[in-house]
Order: C-alpha cells, then sequence, then structure tokens
C-alpha cells in the first residue's frame, strides 16, 4: 500500500512516515501544500494523510482538489485545532476519518488499516473470504483457521488484493504499490511471489484464492463472508 | 423621562402653555381697558347731553325735558340711568329707568372734576358710573351746586368681555393643539434616524446584520462609522483571538505528535510509558485551555445566526464516516427554520461533542433533537439541544458529579471526558444549562437548554 503523508513538521513528518514504513507501508512525503497536491494528483496512491494546517496550501484546499481531481483514495486528516468546525470542514471537504495531535502512532496505523479495508468495501476488522481470513492489525493470514506464514512482501500482495476482492489489479499496479521505492522493478518477481503465495495457502490446489487472468492481472476470486 | 421624544415634547408643552397663558392675560387686559375706555367715553357723553339738556326753574331747580336724547333713559329697567343731586345730596331728578332703583351715591367728585366708579345697584347689578359736580349759574345770577350722575350697566360688557375671553381660549387651545401635533410629527421625523439606529443595532445583537447602513444624516454619521468600527475591530479581534488560538494549539501539538512518534525509537518500555503520559497531560491541558469558548464579553456584537439543521447535517454527515464501521443509526429531529444565535463554532461544539459521545457510547441508535424555546415575550433565540443515545447510560449519581463539579481538568470523567465539560463551559457562556437523563433509547440522554437573551 502506498501511503502520502502531507506534514510540514519535518520530525513528526519522518518518525511518522518510519513508524508507517515499518508496518509495511510504502511512504511517500510531502513537507507543504503545493508539493502534496502534486503527489496526490500524479502519484499511485492509496491513502493520503493530510495535516490542515500547512503552508502554502491548506490541508482543507488539498483534499477539495484532489476530489475534485477524481481522486477517490481515502483520506485521513491530521489535525492540531481539536474543534468540531475544523474537523466538520475537513470531513466536509472530502477527508473520511481524523486523528488529533498529538496522536499515538499506532491509532494512525490503526485508522489507516481501517480506512483501506473500507475502501475495499470491507466492513469487519476481520476480513473473510470462504476458508480465507485476514486480520489487517495483526497482519495474520489464516486459513481454515491456521495461520500461514508470510514473508512481509508475500503478505502486503495478498492484503492488496483481498482488499480489492473481485477486482482484477494489474502487475504493474502491484510494483507500483507494494515496492518502496523503485517502480522499475521486473515484474516477473510478482509471478513468482503469487506462486509462492498459493502453495503456501492452497498447497493442494483445492481453494485457488488467486486467479491469474492472462495479459490483465490478477484477482482474489473467493467470494466474501464465510462459507455457508 | 428616558425616550427624547417625550422630553422634548414634555418641554414644548410646557413652553407653549407659559407663552400662551402670558398672551391670554395680556390679551385680556387690553380688550378689558380699551372696552371700558370707550363705555368711559360714552357715559361722558350722555353727561354733557344731560348738562345741555338741563334747564334752571325760578324755584332755583333744574327741570329736564321728558324727551331725553336717549330714549334707554325713559325705558324702566334699560340698564342707562341718571339723575341729579342737590349740594345735600338729596335726588332732584331721577330718569324714568331709575324708576325703583335706588342709585348709589357714593363718593362726590371734586367740583368741575369727573369721577368713575364701579359700584353696584341693589339688586347687585355692576354699575359704571360718572359724576359731575357743577355749580349752576341761575338767571338770577345765584350758583347753585349739584351733582349730575349717570351709571350704565356693565352686564352687556362683561358678556362681551366673557365672550371675548371664550372664544380667545377656543383658539388657542385649538391653535396650541396644532402645534403641539405638528411639533409631535416633527419630533418623530427627527428622531427617525437614532431610531433606525436602535433597530439596526437590535439586529445586529440578534445577528441579523453584519453593520448601522450608512444612511444617515450628517450628525448621526460620525456615530454611525465609529459604531461599524468598532463592531468591526471586536470582529477581528474575536477572528484574531480564534486565530491566535489556532496557532498556538498547532506549534504546541505538532510537537508533542513528533514526540509520540519518536518516542518508540530505541527507548526501552518503562521509559516511553513514562514519557507518554508527560506527553498526555501537557495535551490535555493544552487541549483544555485552548478549547474556551469563542466569544468574547462584547459578544453580543459579533454572533450571527447559525442555522442549526445545515450545520447538524454536517455534522452528521462527518460522524457517518467516522463510525463507518460501527455504523449507528443518527435520527435528527430538528424545527423548521430554527437559528442559533451565537458563534458557528460554538454550536459546532456543543452539537458536536454530544453526538460524537452518543455515537462512541450508543449500541446502535442516536437521536439529535432541536426544538424552540420560548420566552415569554415570544422571543425566539433560545433552544432546547438534546442527544439521546441506546447505549449502558450514565447512572444518577454520577450525572449528578459531572454536573457539580468545577470544570478542572483532572475531575472531567474519562470516556466522557473533556468534551461534556467543554459542552458546559459553551452552554453556561451562553446562559444555558446542562442536564443529564435517561433516554427513551434505553441509554444516556443529554439535554443542553439556552434560554432566550435576557440582555
Amino acid at each position: 500500500m502506498r501511503l502520502l503523508v502531507i506534514e510540514d513538521d519535518a520530525t513528526l513528518r519522518e518518525s511518522l512516515a518510519e513508524r508507517l514504513a515499518e508496518a509495511g507501508f510504502a511512504v511517500e512525503q510531502a513537507a507543504d501544500g503545493k508539493e502534496g497536491l502534486y503527489f496526490a494528483l500524479e502519484y499511485p496512491i492509496d491513502l493520503a494523510i493530510v495535516d490542515l494546517g500547512l503552508p502554502g496550501m491548506s490541508g482543507l484546499d488539498i483534499i477539495r482538489e484532489a476530489r475534485q481531481q477524481g481522486k477517490d483514495f481515502p483520506i485521513l486528516i491530521l489535525t492540531a485545532r481539536d474543534r468540531w468546525e475544523d474537523k466538520v470542514d475537513g470531513l466536509d471537504a472530502g477527508a473520511d476519518d481524523y486523528v488529533v495531535k498529538p496522536f499515538q502512532p499506532e491509532e494512525v496505523i490503526a485508522r489507516v488499516n481501517a480506512l483501506l479495508r473500507r475502501s475495499g468495501g470491507w466492513s469487519s476488522s476481520l476480513m473473510t473470504a470462504g476458508p480465507v481470513t485476514l486480520d489487517m492489525s495483526r497482519q495474520d493470514l489464516k486459513v481454515r483457521d491456521e495461520s500461514i506464514e508470510l514473508t512481509s512482501f508475500e503478505y502486503k500482495i495478498i492484503e492488496y488484493l483481498m482488499i480489492r476482492a473481485g477486482q482484477v489489479i494489474s502487475k504493474t499496479e502491484l510494483t507500483e504499490r507494494l515496492y518502496d521505492q523503485d517502480f522499475e522493478r521486473d515484474s516477473n518477481v510478482i509471478e513468482v511471489f503469487i506462486g509462492r503465495l498459493r502453495k503456501k495457502m492452497d498447497p493442494d490446489n483445492s481453494i485457488k484464492p488467486i486467479e491469474t487472468l492472462r495479459g490483465r492481472g490478477y484477482r482474489f476470486a473467493l467470494d466474501r463472508g464465510p462459507d455457508a | 423621562m428616558s425616550s427624547l421624544n417625550a422630553r422634548l415634547l414634555i418641554s414644548v408643552s410646557v413652553l407653549l402653555l407659559f407663552f400662551f397663558g402670558v398672551t391670554i392675560v395680556v390679551l385680556d387686559t387690553a380688550f378689558r381697558s380699551a372696552g371700558e375706555q370707550s363705555r368711559e367715553d360714552v357715559l361722558d357723553g350722555h353727561l354733557m347731553a344731560l348738562l345741555a339738556a338741563a334747564e334752571p326753574t325760578d324755584q332755583g331747580e333744574l327741570a329736564m325735558p321728558a324727551d331725553l336724547h336717549d330714549p334707554r333713559l325713559s325705558s324702566i329697567g334699560s340698564g342707562l340711568y341718571a339723575e341729579i343731586r342737590n349740594s345735600a345730596g338729596v335726588v332732584r331728578w331721577s330718569s324714568k329707568s331709575a324708576l325703583g332703583h335706588e342709585l348709589p351715591f357714593g363718593a362726590t367728585a371734586q367740583e368741575g372734576s369727573r369721577l368713575f366708579q364701579k359700584e353696584s345697584l341693589s339688586d347687585a347689578t355692576p354699575l359704571l358710573t360718572l359724576s359731575l359736580s357743577v355749580q349752576w349759574e341761575f338767571p338770577d345770577g345765584e350758583l347753585k351746586p349739584f351733582v349730575f350722575r349717570v351709571a350704565e350697566s356693565l352686564d352687556s360688557f362683561n358678556a362681551q368681555v366673557a365672550k371675548f375671553r371664550q372664544q380667545l381660549f377656543g383658539w388657542f387651545a385649538a391653535v396650541a393643539l396644532v402645534m403641539l401635533l405638528a411639533i409631535s410629527t416633527l419630533l418623530r421625523r427627527m428622531l427617525r434616524p437614532l431610531r433606525q439606529i436602535e433597530t439596526e443595532i437590535g439586529a445586529i445583537e440578534e445577528g441579523k446584520r453584519q453593520s448601522l447602513s450608512g444612511q444617515y444624516p450628517t450628525e448621526l454619521q460620525g456615530v454611525a462609522r465609529n459604531m461599524n468600527l468598532l463592531i468591526d475591530s471586536e470582529r477581528a479581534r474575536s477572528d484574531r483571538y480564534k486565530a491566535t488560538l489556532d496557532n498556538l494549539a498547532h506549534s504546541l501539538k505538532t510537537p508533542l505528535a513528533a514526540m509520540r512518534a519518536l518516542l518508540n525509537q530505541g527507548l526501552p518500555k518503562k521509559f516511553s510509558g513514562r514519557f507518554d503520559e508527560q506527553i498526555e497531560r501537557m495535551d490535555e491541558i493544552v487541549r483544555y485551555q485552548l478549547r474556551k469558548p469563542a466569544t468574547l464579553a462584547t459578544k453580543n456584537l459579533v454572533l450571527t445566526q447559525v442555522s442549526v439543521a445545515k450545520e447538524v447535517d454536517r455534522l452528521v454527515d462527518g460522524l457517518r464516516k467516522v463510525y463507518h464501521d460501527k455504523d449507528p443509526v443518527i435520527e435528527t429531529a430538528i424545527d423548521d427554520g430554527i437559528q442559533f444565535r451565537g458563534d458557528k463554532g460554538d454550536f459546532l461544539e456543543l452539537a458536536g461533542n454530544l453526538l460524537d459521545n452518543a455515537c462512541k457510547w450508543c449500541a446502535s441508535r442516536v437521536r439529535i433533537t432541536i426544538r424552540q424555546a420560548l420566552s415569554e415575550t415570544g422571543d425566539k433565540s433560545g433552544l432546547v439541544l438534546s442527544v439521546a443515545d441506546d447505549g449502558p447510560g450514565i447512572p444518577a449519581d454520577a450525572a449528578e458529579a459531572l454536573l457539580q463539579r468545577g470544570t478542572r481538568l483532572d475531575e472531567s470523567t474519562p470516556g466522557h471526558g473533556i468534551g461534556l465539560a467543554v459542552v458546559k463551559d459553551i452552554a453556561h457562556s451562553y446562559g444555558g444549562q446542562l442536564s443529564i437523563q435517561t433516554s427513551d433509547l434505553g441509554g444516556a440522554e443529554i439535554t443542553v437548554t439556552i434560554s432566550p437573551a435576557t440582555t
């Protein structure tokens, strides 16, 4: 998941970015409003964290502009002004949730996970599709109630696919959204990771969680909700 | 006597009364004395005619002809009388008209001079008399003193004066009435700009206007301009105050947030926990101190009308996003066209904190009700806002404690936290009350009653 953090205070921005990276996100940072808006409009972003009190261009304007341009990724606002007027203005402008400074980084990560899950249409924090269950807060994948050992990159892929269960995701999108820096990585690597995931989740090839659509990408194929 | 209009009208009435009173007295006196003068001239004429008509007889008396110059002298009780007395005061002749009347015989004039006197007949009829003492020279050369006396009843004269007075009073009263009406109309016109200022200030205080209009006469333009300057500076001050608080919040909380984010990097857990506690404390102090009601002492000049339904809709839309996973059913029941007279931020703070708490604690349902509070005078600026949920509710003793307590930070209840303290502060700053009940939904119901302004 590629996140955008727009915050003018360097210490806060960098330490928050670090914590988010530790939690497995690819993070873009912007130090002022104009730069932030540029990233929001031009980069492949899954979620933006926007500080409301920014130099150059206010957080509210960034949110309005991004929404106007048709960007529908979730937006989490950071606000120092703990007043409802500001929260309502932010939510009204198109943000989806707010966190009041000084926040616990864990709080931000939890909100980010919830928003990402929500953006894929999941309303519960446990995502269940047939025998497969993903707990984002613990980064835990279970198949038939058994935890599967995954590398962090494998986890990122299954999380991304499962949040968007039913949608076709291209290899390019996966590389863009999941690698921290280098977009130019060989897309064959993705195929390798998908292969490993299939082996770990479905060793006897019975549930077929990930479908390959030739030339188009991959799709998490199991229906949402527990087995009947 | 608080109204300028009444003051001016009363002063003008007193002045008019004085002026007209003096005028009436002067005119009355002049009319009377002119009338009396002409009466005297007439009496003098009669006396001269009598003198001319008198004929000396051989007996040493004076004889008067039967036909006198004025027929009234021959008609009984006509009001014009004449007599002649000798030096002893005995009546030697009296006109027919005096038949049955004894003319009063007052002081006698000095010889050769006239004496006017006001006397009255035996039946109290007022008279003006003129007497003249003469030495009559008889043909034999003897001189005999006689007193000639004419008297005229003043009845008709007095009636004339009374009629004059009546007319005088009538006309002056009419003129005074017309003048007072004219003056009060004039005053109303002159004072209209003042009344307009009063109305417009009222509208500003109700938040219906932003400033005084510029349509004032020259004398009042300065006042209006200064009033507008005052209002603008109050608004600016209020905005500056908010901006200062915002900046302060931003510049204090961003470093606190940064500290938190840095904490877990490399510090042993037991230190980071303690640091975190301190950060929490600082944050609470900052939050509480910076969320004081936005309005100041001169709030009447900076208030606006806040459209309650619109702001609640925005809040509910926002909260639906924030509580997306819980997805509570939020019902709103708001009177049509209801307005909150005050600061928009204050209203959002009241409703936002209550709704947020309700969403946090509810099982699945939240209801916000806002009704107009009507005062006895029909002023509609008050409102009753209540938020109910179907959560665990607040036990009666805890509710009591929440309401009784001061708003000191360390006393605010966890969970309802600063939010409720802020609601209470704001409600109080608008002269309102906070109460906690059990709602029919099963959970807590918190009601804020802001009564119509008493200022």
